[in-house]
């Protein structure tokens, strides 16, 4: 029950951190490398606020969130908008400008705040839990579940106002909308902030329990990519209930067989999925 | 045509200017992982070493150690050390690479290095290869002095001597306060590093008829680590005996805390639980881990060079050295050493002065024996301590005539 309960937890930040990837890529085909990067860079900036302000992380997450959208949006312009008005060799172009983002980001990191592990320590919720009958709830780790929960609501939400049916008419046809008075380059900048503030929620409730270090992001990108392609590219309720899936076979093949084998049962379903579901359990494409 | 001849002499005067222009200068290459999850302890030791080169190199007030002296090599007419670095990525192919390069472009005359074992195994195959000592001042891996490698030498003690340490102390422990440890747990991360010390301390306590309740091999760098800290919990033992680098170090204190469980002791196996990256993650779940150690910052008493040492590279890098830094700065020490005791950049001479290294302890900043190398290059008188957090630092416990606090036990309650 313990087991299945921390699995679950894990299970919504993987989610959220690959609800943001599946956005991006859903809306404009573009895999973005620097998905794990962008997230420690959340994670970096609600260290950075809590050490300035001595304030909760999740009392400044409205602020990162937003932070990270005019981050997103000038990656977006700055960087994706070029890649893809290339000619040639799009899909290689749009790869390597992504990577090279991820491998500038992690150094730029470890020159502004040096390798150093860092924690948040000291807020409300920090190390304690709830001890309910044989089993131990973390209580940061409790919030950061509920948070997720609450993000995917809002982004589904966000997905039946107006611009939500913008965001998917792109989708449909990116040349199509333009005809009808839709800016594709306006919505395409508007999806990156928004993929980018997902992660900046997910970035500021992990702080609340990891440890930040420039390479955090890997950990958790290799998990979101397998989220995104088990749930089916482009799917918010995809990313959802893949995020869980692999929290609780990770858990659970720890726990069954050798925990260094934890990865094994994850990837077992992923590669079952992809043989016999190529376009994930929820996919559209 | 003529243009490529033109390029070639241009070249040929080129090569034939670096080394006259090199001689004077004693180049040590120096690998270590300065990017990627280890590079806070890389870039560590980069300062470590910097700081060392300056005490040999430099003109100051005499140290009370080996080569504490300044001014460079004196047998060599007062050459300089100089180091030249380069990033394994803690990848043992990068740091294969990187070894070739420093020897064969930068002219290495020996090489240092490595933290982890995995890349350690690797640079040693290049230097036996190209017969250049390699000095390694802080792999721990038994197995590495167990290769028969001629150009092997390793001045920190290996896991096999550290686990012993620890299972004396449990039994020395054991008959003065009744705190016996019948039951383990091993913890460790899946690479060299792991594997091999959670093997020797398996055999270990074999001998010592402790058993092992749990032996939980996991995978180094995982998101989560809550199913292990599960697995620790149900087992229960005495004691917790971790392999594991900064990042699962800190993952595993905090998952075995969000359970509810405060194991009775956790004896590290130093590496991540020695970092000061690890005590300022975990904050007061640190309170009363155990780890063994090769360096006691407290033993000021007997190795009057540890202050100096220290104020120099806190001055540099605003920490106090560590178990990591001090073998570091030892490692260089040595290593200088036997390159001027041999008088010779020659490699033959270098490893024959290492050879015939014999140290006492007290000439260096740790709380050796000393440092006198058998003939797998291993250094026998490494002998190490004990340490234990309290306060948010490590204070020495064991052995008694370096120890500065008694060991307390079933702490962090």
């Amino acid at each position: 029950m313990q087991v299945a309960l921390s699995g679950l937890l894990m299970g919504l930040i993987y989610a959220l951190v690959a609800a943001g990837l599946s956005l991006i890529f859903g809306l404009m085909d573009v895999v973005n490398f620097a998905h794990g990067e962008l997230m420690m860079v959340a994670m970096y900036a609600a260290f950075t606020l809590w050490q300035v302000s001595g304030l909760d992380p999740m009392i400044m997450l409205p602020l990162v969130a937003l932070l990270m959208f005019g981050i997103g949006m000038a990656v977006y312009r700055l960087l994706i908008a070029r890649a893809l008005a290339v000619r040639f060799n799009k899909g290689m172009v749009q790869i390597f400008v992504t990577f090279g983002l991820a491998i500038f980001i992690r150094g730029a990191a470890q020159m502004v705040f040096g390798g150093e592990f860092r924690a948040v320590t000291g807020t409300a919720l920090a190390d304690r839990s709830w001890h309910l009958g044989g089993i131990f709830l973390p209580l940061p780790q409790l919030a950061a579940g509920f948070v997720c929960l609450l993000a995917f609501g809002g982004l589904y939400l966000i997905g039946r106002t107006e611009f939500g049916h913008a965001l998917e008419a792109t989708r449909e046809d990116r040349d199509a909308v333009a005809l009808i008075g839709i800016d594709r380059d306006r919505i395409f900048s508007l999806g990156w902030g928004l993929g980018a503030a997902t992660l900046g929620v997910a970035g500021v409730m992990l702080a609340g329990f990891y440890y930040v270090s420039p390479n955090v992001g890997a950990n958790f990108a290799l998990i979101a990519y397998v989220t995104v392609a088990l749930g089916g590219f482009g799917s918010l309720m995809g990313a959802l209930v893949a995020g869980l899936l692999i929290g609780e076979v990770e858990a659970v093949t720890a726990q069954l067989l050798e925990p260094s084998l934890k990865q094994v049962g994850m990837f077992a379903i992923y590669l079952a999925v992809l043989m016999f579901r190529p376009r994930g359990l929820f996919g559209k494409i | 045509m003529k243009r490529l001849g033109l390029l070639a002499t241009a070249a040929a005067l080129a090569l034939s200017v670096v080394p006259a222009f090199a001689a004077d200068d004693v180049i040590i290459g120096v690998i270590y992982p300065l990017t990627g999850n280890s590079a806070p302890v890389g870039l560590d030791a980069k300062v470590a070493y910097d700081v060392t080169a300056e005490i040999i190199n430099g003109t100051h007030a005499p140290l009370p150690m080996l080569m504490g002296k300044g001014g460079g090599l004196d047998k060599l007419g007062g050459a300089k050390i100089k180091l030249v670095y380069a990033d394994s990525q803690n990848d043992p192919q990068k740091a294969r690479a990187e070894a070739e390069r420093l020897i064969t472009q930068e002219h290495a005359v020996a090489v240092l290095g490595a933290y982890t074992s995995a890349t350690a195994a690797t640079i040693s195959q290049v230097t036996d290869r190209y017969e250049i000592p390699f000095v390694n001042a802080d792999s721990t891996s038994p197995s590495l002095s167990q290769r028969g490698l001629k150009w092997y030498f390793r001045t920190t003690p290996h896991d096999e001597m550290f686990s012993q340490a620890m299972f004396k102390f449990f039994a020395d422990e054991g008959a003065k306060t009744g705190h016996k440890v019948t039951k383990i747990a091993l913890f460790h991360e899946d690479s060299l590093f792991g594997t091999d010390s959670s093997n020797v301390q398996l055999k270990l306590a074999a001998d010592a008829k402790i058993d092992v309740v749990a032996d939980v091999k996991y995978r180094a760098n995982s998101p989560s680590l809550s199913a292990e800290a599960q697995k620790l919990k149900a087992a229960d033992p005495d004691a917790i005996l971790p392999s594991s680098y900064t990042s699962d170090a800190i993952l595993i204190m905090k998952a075995m805390h969000e359970i509810g469980y405060t194991p009775k002791a956790v004896m590290a196996q130093a590496a991540g639980f020695q970092e000061s990256g690890f005590l300022a993650g975990v904050g007061p779940l640190s309170e009363g881990v155990f780890s063994r150690s090769s360096f006691a910052l407290d033993a000021v008493k007997s190795r009057p060079a540890i202050e100096p040492v220290n104020a120099l590279y806190k001055a540099k890098n605003n920490k106090d050295l560590n178990d990591n830094t001090s073998r570091q700065v030892t490692g260089l020490v040595v290593l200088a050493d036997a390159i001027n005791r041999a008088g010779s950049t020659k490699a033959e001479a270098i490893r024959t002065a290492l050879i015939a290294t014999n140290v006492p302890g007290n000439q260096t900043i740790m709380p050796w024996a000393g440092v006198k190398f058998d003939e797998n290059g291993q250094n026998i008188e490494g002998t190490p301590v004990i340490q234990q957090v309290s306060g948010g630092t490590y204070h020495t416990v064991w052995p008694a005539d370096v120890a500065t606090q008694p060991a307390v036990w079933n702490v962090g309650k």
